[in-house]
């Protein structure tokens, strides 16, 4: 090998090596300490059972109609969320995009809802937007004569409502990735495209769909990640509630390992929770490499 | 030649003098413990007859959550560090993540909190692992404790019977409340109805006073889903079909024809008389919707008089009364027994169980609860004393009045004869199966399942639970 | 359609779509400026006499959330920083450099960001616990890296992807080192990804609750747990939490305003064309 390559090999181990030791002394135990969780019998409210469990936590999960549940929960809510990001999105993106002069004015509005604490959206939206008879959602259902309803009270509805303040909260982000992605295409493309007397729908989906599938790819890597993980929001507006209706897998496993103090079913969880998250993330991650 | 000495020596002897009285005055004012303990003014207005410093030096932290009793006593925590010379840490946790925070503290041993406000119901896991001390063993201390004026047995009995496990004191009760009505009188008097004496009545008088249409619902309890929230009310109704916990050979049992009319009536309640959110509401929601006149009856803590009574906020100050529990089918009475407590961390080091103790101690006292209430200068004067005798004080009475029609009669008879101890399943899976039970109660209520088939399904889940 | 026409259709027709979107923080800022009574007033006012005393009783008073701000800004401000001068350059020699296992160093530092935090809280305390390290800042730093490290990493190799390798190849020719071509010539094409990654890493470290609550106690507190100042199990102060909430955002706005530019150019490169070398 000659020296130069020697010396890069040297210089990328360098500048690499601090990161990666940091992950590593600070993800491994805990990871580890997860695992072994999972294969033991750790009940706070019965201390005595305590003690070394093998596969059985694994296979009460896959009994387990609540976790079967919550598993439907977070896959309806992670996908709808997503893709009412994406949609909104782009639609919004397309929008703002014939209008070069108010474009810094809307990319700071959009800025505003992802910066607010998640924690604190749960406990706006919940009281002082969806309360019936109380919020202003509510308010403008009854003026425009949809009526009120219980928002976060019916099952169905609360489902509706949680994905809706997520989507509301996250959407600007894919907006303005959107936004800033379509600005820097090359016109020229759409010169020739129009000179070959192309409609507007043929462009769009032809060239700029294609031309725009890496910042969607990464759109839907992050903010699926992100929506699998949530947890703050929905808390603070629902608790899990009614019922379980709202109870994500994420939330499942808070209530398992914190409320009912079952530590070893509740790391059982977020491990599954993990090879799942990994499992797509994989997916997703083949497909942008393959993409480029 | 003597004279002048005599003179000479008076003036040495007279400057001496001086000089020693200044010296002496000036180490009286700036060191004035070398004539007296600092804080034995302090100790002889409290009158316990123990050395309150001894555990000078030491520092605690106490976990509270943020609420208007607890902040009243952190806003006198001073006179706790004076008379002590401990110092206190105090920590507002929020009330949804006070119980985990607790609990990873006691489990893990990190000793970070010397004690904290705890749920009632919780004792017996906290029992069962060890990570409370027994509280007898301080009680009859006589160097820990002056019984006679803690005077133990003061603090209200169904309160005391909670904080125990098995006949074992774990924690001192600071402050409690008992569900009750609270309705408009107002409105009551104009149509001409007085509190409900019995659950159906309780009915009938919100079906003449329910008018929707004028933004004026006529009842409502708690529907948010909660170990601590639809499960503080529902199990008084259940008491009240004489429904019980455990069946007679000691099973846990909720699948019971008592049970299911018990929740039948619940969920009867609250769609009939309650707005359509109150699935989600917990008793700040009810709270603010009295205060705001569109709620014209509710059952819940007395305590949250101080709120419907807070001009700020409230609309119908002077139009409240209180009325106890309605009867049950069964012709029993059964309110709450809510109270936060104060045990001591096991895994703390010898002085700082003691520094604890004095804390404890400090703050269940007569002289403290009536700090924090009567005698507080502050707007928020705490209702939820912990002590028959300040209940008794006239000048506690006459506060408690202003709160509303026969708030104090209401509170007394409630906390004295209204409560039973097992009005909720005493056992160490209490937070796992008052969670099971929440979420069934509120399935039924937002109609997912019928009170029968909700029950059935927690049933299921409390036998694998207990099954352990 | 004539353009100037259509032009203000589409305009008229984004500001509805962008007002109702900021609707909820428009009127939380109503909120703010309304007495506590005047919130509960249905159906709800638009107009009403403003007052300051919310923010004033978020400011100062028993109330304050300053100590909790300034809690914040050491925690998020260290963490950014940190994250920052670490994830750079572990980027840049993932993205450009001949990194031995690559392919899978880049996936393990994937993987360390899936690990639901719901997993970690207990495990985090255990290991502050020993070292004594719960309720201090670097305790709270130390975990707040572990999210932000692997996240800031994985945006920047995507924006470092972009650079035409053309740039290196020019430095080498002109006999510049290694170190001299990050610092001056790498670094500075991707100044919109690191406006993007800065402000990001930021607001996870400001917004984060779940940690903050367990792991932090009385000398340390983030302003997240501040927001339940103005809740307690009575009431909630709403217009005094919308004070407190709106005035926790303001660093982050900062931030956002201050790299908007940058941001936006950043997200660009990320995002065109998705990395690879052409």
């Amino acid at each position: 090998m000659n020296p130069s390559a020697q010396q890069e090999k040297s210089f990328a181990i360098m500048l690499a090596a601090p990161s990666v030791l940091v992950l590593i002394i600070t993800t491994t135990f805990p990871i580890l300490y997860l695992i072994w969780s999972s294969f033991q019998n750790i009940n706070l409210a019965m201390p005595m059972n305590d003690g070394f469990a093998g596969i059985e936590n694994y296979i009460e999960m896959f009994k387990d109609k609540q976790y079967w549940k919550s598993f439907r929960l977070t896959v309806i809510y992670t996908v709808s969320t997503v893709s009412l990001q994406l949609l909104i999105g782009l639609g919004l993106a397309l929008l703002i995009l014939r209008i070069p002069k108010a474009q810094w004015v809307f990319r700071l509005m959009a800025i505003l809802p992802i910066v607010l604490a998640p924690v604190v959206v749960g406990l706006f939206w919940r009281t002082l937007m969806l309360t019936p008879d109380f919020g202003i959602v509510d308010f403008f259902t009854q003026a425009i004569g949809l009526g009120s309803h219980a928002w976060l009270s019916e099952p169905k509805l609360a489902l509706f409502s949680v994905i809706l303040i997520h989507t509301w909260q996250w959407t600007p982000f894919a907006f303005l990735v959107l936004l800033a992605s379509l600005a820097s295409l090359p016109s020229d493309l759409y010169e020739a495209a129009k000179i070959d007397r192309a409609s507007a729908i043929k462009r769009f989906f032809y060239i700029t769909l294609p031309l725009i599938r890496p910042a969607i790819i990464i759109i839907v890597i992050m903010r699926s990640m992100i929506a699998l993980s949530a947890y703050a929001a929905i808390y603070a507006a629902t608790r899990g509630g009614p019922g379980t209706a709202t109870e994500i897998l994420n939330l499942y496993a808070y209530r398992t390992s914190f409320l009912e103090v079952n530590f070893g079913y509740g790391s059982t969880l977020a491990v599954f929770i993990l090879v799942v998250t990994v499992s797509v993330a994989t997916v997703l991650y083949l497909i942008r490499k393959k993409n480029n | 030649m003597k004279k002048k000495k005599t003179i000479l020596e008076k003036k040495i002897s007279r400057r001496k003098f001086v000089k020693n009285s200044v010296y002496t005055g000036l180490a009286l004012g700036v060191f004035p413990g070398i004539l007296t303990y600092p804080s034995d003014a302090l100790a002889e207005s409290f009158g316990a007859n123990i050395n309150w410093r001894q555990a000078e030096g030491s520092e605690i932290t106490v976990g509270l959550i943020p609420a208007g009793y607890f902040k009243n006593l952190a806003n006198v925590k001073s006179t706790f560090e004076d008379l002590t010379g401990v110092k206190l840490n105090i920590e507002m946790t929020p009330p949804a993540q006070i119980r985990n925070k607790a609990m990873l503290d006691f489990s893990k041993k990190t000793g970070m909190w010397a004690t904290n406000c705890t749920d009632p119901m919780f004792y017996y896991l906290y029992e069962a692992n060890g990570w409370v001390d027994r509280l007898d063993e301080y009680l009859e201390n006589p160097k820990l404790t002056d019984k006679k004026w803690f005077d133990y047995k003061d603090i209200q009995a169904s309160w005391r019977g909670t904080t125990s496990v098995k006949g074992v004191p774990y924690g001192i009760p600071f402050d409690g409340e008992a569900t009750c009505q609270i309705y408009r009188k107002d409105i009551y008097d104009k149509v001409g109805i007085k509190p409900a004496n019995t659950l159906d009545e309780y009915l009938s008088n919100a079906q003449k006073i329910h008018d929707p249409k004028n933004r004026l619902w006529a009842a409502a309890v708690r529907g948010m889903k909660g170990a601590g929230q639809n499960m503080y009310i529902y199990p008084s109704i259940l008491a009240g079909y004489g429904g019980k916990w455990f069946n007679s050979s000691g099973k846990m049992t909720v699948h019971t024809p008592e049970a299911i009319g018990a929740l039948d009536y619940y969920v009867k309640l609250q769609k009939s008389f309650a707005p359509s959110g109150v699935s989600n509401w917990n008793w700040p929601d009810l709270a603010d919707a009295f205060g705001q006149g569109t709620l014209g009856s509710y059952i819940d803590a007395n305590s949250t008089a101080a709120v419907i009574n807070n001009a700020e906020k409230s609309k119908v100050v002077g139009k409240i009364g209180y009325a106890r529990w309605p009867k049950g089918p069964s012709g029993k009475r059964v309110c709450s027994i809510w109270n936060w407590s104060f045990p001591i961390n096991a895994a703390l080091s010898e002085k700082d169980k003691v520094a604890t103790w004095l804390f404890i101690q400090w703050a269940c006292s007569k002289e403290t609860q009536a700090a924090t209430s009567h005698k507080f200068a502050g707007a928020y004067k705490r209702v939820g004393v912990n002590r028959n005798s300040v209940w008794k004080n006239s000048d506690f009475q006459s506060l408690m009045s202003k709160m509303g029609d026969n708030f104090v009669d209401t509170s007394i008879k409630s906390y004295n004869q209204d409560t039973d101890a097992d009005w909720r399943p005493r056992t160490a899976k209490w937070p796992a199966i008052g969670g099971e039970m929440a979420t069934a109660i509120q399935s039924a209520l937002v109609g997912e399942k019928s009170s029968s088939q909700a029950l059935i399904d927690a049933q299921a889940k409390i036998d694998k639970l207990m099954m352990g | 359609m004539n353009k100037k026409i259509r032009d203000s259709i589409l305009t008229l027709l984004a500001t509805f779509i962008l007002l109702i979107w900021i609707l909820p923080l428009i009127w939380s800022v109503f909120v703010s400026l309304k007495s506590e009574i005047e919130v509960m007033a249905y159906p709800p006012n638009i107009f009403f006499e403003p007052t300051l005393n919310n923010f004033r009783d978020a400011i100062s008073g028993s109330l304050s959330i300053v100590s909790e701000l300034a809690d914040s800004l050491i925690i998020a401000t260290i963490t950014t920083t940190l994250t920052l001068v670490l994830s750079i350059p572990a980027a840049y020699s993932l993205a450009r450099l001949n990194l031995v296992g690559k392919k899978k160093l880049g996936f393990y530092v994937l993987a360390t960001q899936m690990i639901p935090p719901m997993g970690l809280v207990i495990p985090y305390y255990l290991i502050l616990g020993k070292f004594g390290w719960l309720d201090t800042y670097h305790g709270m730093i130390i975990v707040y890296m572990t999210f932000s490290l692997p996240f800031a990493i994985w945006l920047m190799v995507s924006f470092m992807e972009d650079i035409p390798r053309e740039m290196e190849e020019a430095a080498f020719l002109d006999k510049a080192s290694r170190v001299k071509t990050l610092l001056f010539i790498i670094i500075p094409q991707v100044k919109g990804g690191i406006a993007v990654t800065t402000l990001f890493t930021f607001m996870n470290a400001w917004n984060e609750f779940l940690f903050a609550v367990q792991l932090s106690g009385n000398k340390v507190r983030p302003v997240t747990i501040a927001m339940y100042n103005f809740v307690s199990v009575e009431q909630t102060m709403w217009a005094k939490l919308c004070a407190a909430a709106l005035i926790a955002m303001i660093p982050v706005i900062i931030i956002g305003i201050i790299g908007n530019n940058h941001i936006v150019k950043g997200l660009t490169l990320g995002a065109v064309k998705g990395g690879g070398r052409k």
